[in-house]
């Protein structure tokens, strides 16, 4: 996307002015919004960054469009706030502690460059709306850098949960557990099957007893996922035992009609556990 | 007389192996389904495991291979188990069966 070429008189200087010594101008956001109690930053490493930040400045202002908003230069500027929102959230910053840095730098960049160039940018419109077509663009990537963090988070801790609400143990010799705890979705159903039929193949599990008692609630696909399983684990060659169906769940699926012909049921855990050692011929005493 | 992309071996009294290899030609269900039948009653079999461990998948078609076997098997009293399926197999074959098959599972020859 490439802006109005036409530049008003005030456009014409900024993009001509040699741009210097504005880093003392450009520090003072940061240490407001990093540095001191907040802790996220010390003075050597803004320096840096803000060092940073002013040769980016001279490089967009200095390069063949300034106001094409496509430009490597601003590009590079993009990705310079992308990495300083990262860095700043990665030590437990916030994202507003960025945004207002962002938006108060803006302000800070036009004075600085008005008091080293003596020109009266802040009087300009032009100029105005072009530092807020810029900055526009900034405080956007350091949002998206927020929501790419976010959502990176959020999958981390699916995974983790995942993985913790459905230990499969094998609590006697050919006899596995399964609990399934929260809610059954679909892509859960699946990896939790792909999990039990590769340790049913790997123990030769002759009895798998899979407890529902963390299960709060079910629906259509669901229920009909959890058959599947059991159906799976029978075509394996192994008994499948369902125990804890809560009655809320029991009503449910005699209302979704699914048939429990040729699947063992037993009130808890401990009874399914018990079908499963009948079956296997051990006997356990007190 | 050996019947064409399987081998039957006796492995008890009563119980026999049915092997089958990658050259079974299932499109020739009818034919081959008479010659098992033919030997099973021939050798007085009671059990035929079948085993699964080399196929990855079962589709329809093979289901509907095993599905016919086992009936025609059951039609002279034999009971036909398939052993060693595949986790891949039994994900598979539980997403298209809305029923228990005719043929029983077991995870391995009963016994072992």
């Amino acid at each position: 996307m490439t802006a109005d070429n036409t530049l008003s008189e005030k456009e014409k200087a900024l993009f001509e002015l040699k741009v210097g010594n504005i880093a003392s101008y450009l520090e003072v956001p940061g240490q407001k919004y990093f540095c001191g109690d907040n802790r996220l930053m010390d003075n050597e490493e803004l320096a840096d960054l803000t060092r940073e930040f002013e040769s980016l400045v001279v490089s967009l202002l200095g390069s063949e469009n300034p106001k094409n908003m496509d430009s490597t230069e601003l590009q590079a500027m993009k990705a310079f706030f992308g990495n300083l929102s990262h860095r700043i959230l990665m030590r437990g910053g916030h994202v507003e502690d960025v945004v207002r840095y962002t938006q108060t730098l803006q302000l800070a960049l036009i004075e600085a460059l008005e008091k080293t160039s003596g020109i009266a940018f802040r009087q300009s419109r032009s100029v105005l709306l072009y530092f807020t077509n810029i900055f526009y663009e900034l405080i956007m990537a350091v949002f998206r850098t927020y929501l790419d963090e976010r959502e990176h988070t959020l999958q981390a801790q699916q995974d983790e949960i995942r993985e913790t609400a459905t230990p499969i143990t094998e609590i006697w010799d050919g006899v596995l557990t399964l609990p399934i705890i929260g809610t059954l979705d679909s892509s859960r159903t699946m990896l939790v099957m792909e999990a039990l039929l590769n340790r049913i193949a790997k123990d030769h599990a002759k009895a798998v007893v899979m407890d529902l008692t963390g299960v709060k609630n079910i629906d259509s696909q669901v229920s009909h996922h959890l058959i599947q399983m059991v159906r799976a684990v029978q075509l394996m060659g192994s008994d499948a035992i369902v125990t804890g169906i809560h009655p809320e769940i029991a009503r449910a699926l005699v209302s979704l009609n699914i048939d429990f012909n040729n699947i063992t049921t037993r009130a808890s855990m401990s009874d399914g556990l018990k079908e499963a050692f009948r079956r296997m011929g051990i006997t356990v005493s007190h | 007389m050996p019947i064409p992309g399987l081998h039957l071996t006796q492995i008890g009294s009563g119980d026999f192996l049915l092997d089958p290899s990658k050259s079974l030609n299932i499109s020739e269900r009818d034919r081959l389904i008479v010659s098992i039948v033919e030997y099973l009653l021939r050798v007085r079999a009671e059990r035929l495991y079948y085993d699964l461990s080399d196929l990855a998948l079962i589709d329809q078609v093979y289901y509907a291979w095993l599905d016919a076997l086992a009936r025609a098997a059951q039609a002279v009293n034999v009971r036909m188990i398939c052993i060693r399926m595949q986790p891949t197999a039994a994900f598979a074959l539980s997403k298209f069966l809305h029923k228990m098959p005719v043929f029983q599972t077991a995870l391995e020859i009963q016994g072992r």
